[in-house]
């Protein structure tokens, strides 16, 4: 019988046990009750809108005579405009041979909000939605320019623009953050609700003294396997129920909402709403996974659930830290953190979710999945020969502190 | 000769600084009854173990069925671990079925064979109940059922009948001897010597982590010298009667016992008839194993405390 067979035969157990219990429709509508932990998130996750909305920018495509003008005008006229905020950072380009290219990416750049081409006289304004602030700023900072170029006494507008309207293409940057965000928040929450619950599963089996059952009948990786994988199908269960309620509820949403409303809210991750799921469920999956991996084996290793409300504590500020390293890769990609985040095993599944919102390529995912499935292996592997050592007290020396005790056996009595 | 079912070679394991088992060997021949017997603590439980391959062994060797991985051969081996163990949540027919199928036993034909076990030991009543709403004598039963669903080759039983009443002694018994007569080979550890002696073919005593003895249960009872039960008149004067008894003579039960003189019983006959101590009862008898396995145990106590004493002088 081979190995994933017997592992399927403990996971079916320990996934019915879950599930036929009254106490599994608490911990299915568990997520009712840490709504208030999901409103002190999107509260972090607006904060982070927020602050990626200094990525907005407002750019000018003028000649490299008056690039210096622009630059003056727009220091002087900045501290005056657009309020607190004040508006968008202006990026200055110089009208040469290859600007056209340099356009018609800054047009598929949602963050860009207006764009200034031609000379200040009779410039060309490309704007995201028609009159709006950051198209007349920079129409402001073009008749300033003409003015200072010209004659200064005219009262008539020495500038003429041409405003143009163009569409949204695409979302913007910090929308696109937004969005790995909320799938590091997500993976967050499904692995604190589901992993943690590992780190009593082999206590129950010592209560009982059902390990020696399966210790005799079955490889420990297929208990530890079975018992991860049993989770995970607890995990799908949960998931599966609560994508049809939030699913059932954004069919409703969008059937009332208005088509102007819906276009508004249309958010798009960088590598497509397809994959970005898919991989995100995969990712859930490692996560869970890696997480539950070394809980399981952490657990093994107590022997009462006094001690296991003991690395309880260490467990979830673990859990915590890989958190914070993958919102901040969430906040920041193309940094050291993100690229830290992306390689330590623990925080990779949550940080390379949120690379797919902001990243369009592919591979990376592919290569992070063979990491992360490669630790997976070793964190099982690891805890197997923990659980041998210190439990059976059987297994190679590698870890002879876990031999050093003593036995369970008295000593003989005649 | 057919091959041996069980051929271990100088097993040792130590655990720390304790030394659990030094050095035993088996070897059990197919369709046996093994005995392993030991006092508490003389390490059968973890020479089992080391034979199922649940813990590996520090030295020494071990095939089971025929290979030197027991982990390989686990479909084809039953095993009861002392320590009783079953998930208080399932029915008795699916912690049989789910036992089952951890050694193969496809689940479906796991639910038939319980139903019908259970119903052959009178525990049909049982099936669909919860472990948790069991006796402890049912909860072993069923475990004990669990531990045969999958008819293996194979069965290793530690302890068997600790903790069963009488009757569930009686009906374990009963099995053993049926699983015997199907063909299975069983390894049984207990410090119960009576179902020993009548359960196993061959024996071996542990203690202090040691084999003191492997053998036939009648070998075990040959090491000891023939007995003599004797039971005089009521009337009769123990002091004088001890005075004609042989030194080791002691009296239990209005009774005295003492080992067969090397002359036979006849010239002590004569002299308790002519000292009108009467007879009113007095046999000759090969002692049990229970005897022979007192004797066997304590000597290795009194090796152990000499050794003790002279590492202390």
């Amino acid at each position: 019988m081979n190995i994933l067979r017997q592992a399927f035969v403990i996971a079916r157990r320990d996934f019915i046990s879950i599930v036929a219990t009254p106490t599994f429709l608490l911990f299915l509508l568990a997520p009712l009750m840490m709504l208030g932990f999901a409103m002190v998130g999107g509260a972090s996750a607006g904060q982070l809108v927020e602050a990626a909305g200094s990525q907005e920018r407002i750019v000018a495509i003028v000649p490299q005579s008056e690039r210096a003008a622009y630059a003056a005008v727009d220091a002087r006229l900045r501290p005056i405009s657009g309020g607190p905020a004040g508006p968008p950072q202006l990026i200055l380009i110089p009208a040469d041979a290859d600007h056209r290219g340099a356009l018609a990416a800054f047009r598929a750049d949602a963050d860009v909000l207006a764009i200034l081409e031609g000379s200040a006289a009779s410039p060309r304004i490309l704007e995201r939605k028609g009159e709006g602030f950051p198209g007349r700023y920079l129409a402001s900072l073009a008749e300033a320019v003409a003015r200072e170029g010209g004659s200064a006494a005219s009262t008539q507008p020495v500038s003429r623009p041409a405003f143009e309207t163009i569409a949204a293409s695409g979302t913007g940057r910090a929308a696109q953050s937004g969005l790995g965000y909320a799938a590091v928040f997500a993976i967050f929450l499904l692995t604190l609700l589901l992993a943690g619950q590992t780190v009593g599963m082999l206590a129950e089996e010592k209560g009982n003294k059902v390990i020696e059952i399966l210790a005799a009948a079955v490889p420990l990786e297929s208990v530890y396997f079975g018992k991860l994988v049993g989770m995970l199908g607890v995990a799908l269960l949960f998931v599966s129920f609560w994508g049809l309620l939030i699913g059932a509820g954004a069919l409703v949403a969008i059937n009332q909402l208005p088509q102007q409303a819906i276009s508004a809210l249309a958010l798009e991750p960088a590598i497509g709403w397809p994959a970005f799921l898919g991989f995100g469920l995969v990712y859930f999956f490692m996560a869970f996974l890696l997480l539950g991996g070394v809980f399981l084996g952490v657990g093994a290793l107590a022997g009462t659930v006094r001690e296991i409300q003991m690395l309880s504590l260490p467990i979830t500020f673990f859990q915590i830290g890989m958190f914070a390293l993958s919102t901040a890769a969430a906040n920041a990609p193309g940094t050291q953190v993100a690229t830290i985040a992306q390689w330590l095993p623990w925080s990779s599944p949550f940080a390379m979710a949120a690379l797919g919102a902001t990243d369009a390529s592919i591979w990376p995912h592919l290569f992070a999945l063979g990491w992360q499935a490669l630790w997976v292996g070793l964190t099982i592997w690891v805890g197997v020969r923990l659980f041998r050592a210190g439990v059976l007290r059987s297994g190679g020396s590698w870890w002879p502190w876990a031999k050093s005790a003593p036995p369970a056996t008295p000593d003989p009595v005649y | 000769m057919d091959q041996p079912v069980v051929l271990a070679e100088g097993l040792v394991k130590h655990f720390g600084a304790y030394r659990a088992v030094e050095g035993v060997s088996l070897s059990v021949a197919p369709g046996a009854v093994y005995g392993v017997l030991g006092p508490n603590g003389a390490g059968k439980t973890t020479t089992l173990r080391m034979l199922l391959g649940i813990i590996d062994p520090d030295l020494g060797s071990c095939r089971l069925l025929g290979s030197p991985r027991p982990r390989s051969v686990a479909t084809r081996v039953g095993y009861l671990p002392e320590e009783r163990g079953l998930y208080p949540g399932m029915t008795a027919r699916e912690s049989i079925a789910f036992m089952g199928a951890l050694r193969g036993l496809p689940r479906p034909e796991g639910l038939v064979r319980a139903d019908a076990r259970l119903a052959t030991l009178g525990l049909a009543h049982a099936a669909k109940q919860k472990v948790r709403r069991l006796s402890k004598g049912m909860s072993q039963m069923v475990q004990l059922v669990g531990a045969l669903v999958h008819d293996p080759e194979l069965i290793v039983l530690d302890e068997p009948f600790s903790g069963l009443d009488p009757v569930n002694q009686e009906r374990l018994e009963r099995m053993i001897l049926a699983e015997r007569d199907r063909g299975a080979t069983i390894i049984l550890s207990t410090h119960v010597m009576a179902h020993a002696q009548r359960l196993c073919d061959r024996v071996a005593i542990i203690a202090g982590g040691q084999r003191r003895f492997e053998g036939t249960v009648e070998d075990a009872r040959a090491m000891l010298p023939l007995g003599v039960r004797y039971r005089p008149r009521e009337s009769a004067d123990a002091a004088s009667l001890a005075a004609l008894l042989p030194s080791d003579a002691q009296q239990r039960d209005g009774e005295w016992r003492f080992t067969l003189p090397d002359d036979g019983v006849e010239p002590l006959l004569a002299a308790l008839v002519a000292g009108h101590h009467g007879v009113e009862g007095l046999s000759i008898e090969r002692p049990g194993l229970h005897e022979a396995f007192v004797k066997i145990v304590g000597e290795t106590h009194d090796e152990r405390h000499a050794a003790t004493m002279e590492q202390a002088a």
